[in-house]
């Protein structure tokens, strides 16, 4: 597959009187290949914006490779322009204008046929309320304006910040099935968002991003057994006696409640066989796989219950200063 | 060409831009109403008394000046020895003044078009260097402020032509509009001279100087709103363009003005960009300095006192301020982060 973004050691760093100097990119790599729905997580103010940013040519680099739709970025840009769709946080649009005006005035400006704009309305759920003022409408009917303007050009290339802003459950849905039928139609879709049940629902690619840094890259099933303990969670009748017998088979076994938590076991009838022979019956046996929010909030390092987490909080990647970082396809970078 | 019709379409849209139009239209027609109100068609016996006080106003001044070349002479007779007159009577020759009593000026209560043009004109140019510089200053700022220039940048990833057809569409639109204005405007108080008034004398030198002003005052208004769409794009916002503007006319209009004449500094007047742009719209202005005539009066010689501005000077001052910061501007904006 051929890649469609590409992003190598991108650092940002902004500077102001008030704050001094601010590292928001920090040697950054990004690589989305053709088809894929690219899930990109990161805490708040980990960098995720500055680097879709940097990638569209709204703010400078001060250093880095990129490239989208193999095309070097911001310089030549504007060769590949009218081939990707994107939204940066929630746009703002002209509020006295109508939806379907908003969507004129830009495929004229980006010399799309103007009959593209009710087929986009259509889309997203908006022909119907397309002549209403823009100021007249929710957060979320302009979340879906949005994403129909970055759908105005029929792109190669999706980037969507965080297309779920303010949509409700069935607007969620509706989003989450427009982004499976266009990588169903081929189009290469690169989403960010907080909503880690979501993407891992869509996407089957994801990057995560960490105070700057790239911390886990990879397809979403990869990452997750990346971080399997391969724990499984035991219902039985004496607890206690069980995770003696569990440890002296040299497993781990913690007690919690009425229930076992159990890790180092190959499989599940070992457990099972274990227990079985001592005669105590289990009564349930489950593994414990991990979520992306689990394995988001331990290597963002946000996972501290009841600790209130300032957004600088976030875990560096492993190594201190970020020199290795998990990447299923290429292995570990040094 | 697209992306300059789409920014016209935004332009006109906007509330303040509808708002400004209106606020002319509206200016524009109160002073047309009172003019109309406040004038009629002068009668036969009118202009003839006009006519009448104005050649004896030109006799009085002819008079007046014959009197001072004699007492010059010494031929001044006894009984008019009292009179005032200027040690050069090249001052009241009535040849050397601009302008001589007219029969216009006997006629209370009638607008003369001839005499009212330019100082209307004036009033017009003011009205729309102002509508210039706040269309500029938020057109682009407003845009800046609500992300509007970073959704266009998406679809267009060229910063220089988004400026460019920004600043092109909105010199175009204003200079239309400022033309458009100017001509209805002007067309209608000549229509108010015809039928409710005085046309006056409206000769190949009247169009002319009349035209001059207006020529000036377009390329006024155009440097205007290059000006305020500049300070905004440096600023980000269209506050930055209006609180510059205010900090200056306070800062160095009034309170450098002070300053210069406290320490008693020569020519202050050439320092301030008020002097420029009234020198550029009137062809020439004109400053008095008591220091230019120190010396010159030691021996006795006459000395006025005054020294002048001319349109050239005043052009390439208000040029340069205003290309300068458009290319700041636009220097600035190629690198600037859009967050």
């Amino acid at each position: 597959m051929s890649a469609v973004i590409e992003i190598e050691g991108l650092r940002k760093t902004f500077h102001s009187l008030r704050n001094g100097r601010r590292v928001a990119v920090d040697g950054f790599d990004l690589l989305v290949e053709t088809g894929q729905i690219h899930g990109f997580l990161g805490p708040n103010g980990s960098g995720k914006t500055t680097t879709l940013r940097a990638l569209l040519g709204l703010v400078r680099a001060d250093s880095g490779r990129m490239a989208v739709l193999g095309e070097p970025s911001p310089q030549l840009l504007p060769r590949v322009a009218g081939r990707v769709g994107a939204i940066v946080e929630s746009p703002q649009f002209f509020g006295n204008f109508t939806g379907h005006r908003t969507l004129r005035l830009l495929a004229r400006a980006g010399g799309v046929p103007t009959s593209r704009v009710d087929e986009v309305l259509e889309l997203v759920g908006l022909h119907d309320r397309g002549d209403e003022r823009v100021k007249a409408y929710s957060l979320g009917m302009k979340q879906r304006l949005a994403v129909a303007s970055a759908l105005l050009k029929d792109p190669q290339l999706l980037i969507l910040d965080e297309p779920a802003n303010g949509l409700d459950p069935a607007g969620i849905r509706e989003m989450r099935d427009l982004m499976r039928s266009l990588a169903a139609a081929g189009v290469t879709v690169l989403v960010s968002s907080h909503i880690l049940a979501e993407i891992q629902l869509i996407c089957d690619h994801v990057t995560i991003i960490s105070r700057g840094r790239r911390v886990a890259a990879g397809r979403v099933d990869e990452v997750l057994a990346g971080h399997d303990r391969h724990e499984f969670l035991v219902r039985v009748a004496e607890p206690e006696r069980a995770a003696e017998l569990l440890r002296a088979a040299e497993l781990t076994a913690t007690v919690d409640g009425g229930t076992l938590v159990v890790g180092g076991a190959t499989d599940a009838t070992v457990i099972s066989k274990l227990l079985g022979e001592q005669g105590l019956w289990v009564g349930e046996l489950t593994p414990l796989r991990p979520d992306l929010e689990s394995v988001f909030l331990e290597l963002t390092g946000a996972g501290q219950p009841w600790v209130p987490r300032q957004v600088d909080d976030s875990a560096l990647p492993p190594g201190g200063q970020g020199d290795a970082v998990i990447d299923l396809e290429r292995g570990v970078d040094a | 060409m697209n992306l300059v019709r789409a920014e016209l379409e935004r332009l006109f849209a906007r509330r303040f831009v509808q708002l400004m139009v209106v606020l002319l239209a509206l200016a524009f027609a109160v002073t047309a109403a009172t003019t109309l109100a406040g004038s009629h068609k002068p009668s036969a016996a009118e202009l003839s008394s006009a006519r009448a006080q104005a050649t004896e106003a030109r006799q009085s001044m002819e008079t007046h000046f014959q009197q001072c070349l004699a007492r010059r002479n010494g031929t001044l007779p006894p009984s008019d020895s009292e009179l005032y007159f200027p040690t050069d009577c090249s001052e009241i020759d009535p040849i050397r003044q601009d302008r001589l009593p007219i029969a216009a000026d006997f006629l209370p209560g009638v607008f003369s078009f001839a005499q009212q043009a330019e100082p209307l004109l004036y009033f017009l140019i003011a009205f729309l260097v102002l509508f210039g510089f706040l269309v500029g200053a938020s057109y682009i700022g407003a845009d800046l402020n609500s992300g509007g220039v970073v959704n266009l940048l998406l679809w267009r990833p060229r910063r220089m032509t988004v400026l460019g057809a920004k600043l092109g569409t909105l010199l175009g639109t204003v200079l239309a509009l400022a033309v458009a204005a100017s001509l209805v405007y002007l067309a209608t108080f000549w229509v108010i001279g015809q039928t409710a008034g005085l046309a006056g004398r409206l000769s190949g030198d009247f169009w002319r100087s009349l035209g001059a002003v207006h020529g000036r005052g377009m390329v006024l208004v155009l440097l205007a709103s290059a000006l305020g769409f500049a300070i905004a794009t440096l600023g980000r916002h269209t506050s930055a363009a209006l609180g510059a503007v205010a900090a200056y006319a306070v800062v160095w209009e009034l309170g450098g003005r002070l300053v210069l004449e406290i320490v008693d500094a020569p020519r202050p007047d050439q320092l301030m960009l008020s002097s420029y742009i009234g020198a550029w719209l009137t062809g020439e202005a004109r400053f008095y300095d008591s220091q230019i005539c120190r010396g010159d009066t030691a021996g006795g010689g006459y000395c006025e006192g005054f020294y002048s501005l001319t349109w050239a000077p005043s052009l390439l001052v208000l040029l340069l301020l205003t290309g300068g910061l458009t290319a700041a501007a636009f220097a600035v904006f190629r690198r600037r982060d859009l967050i």
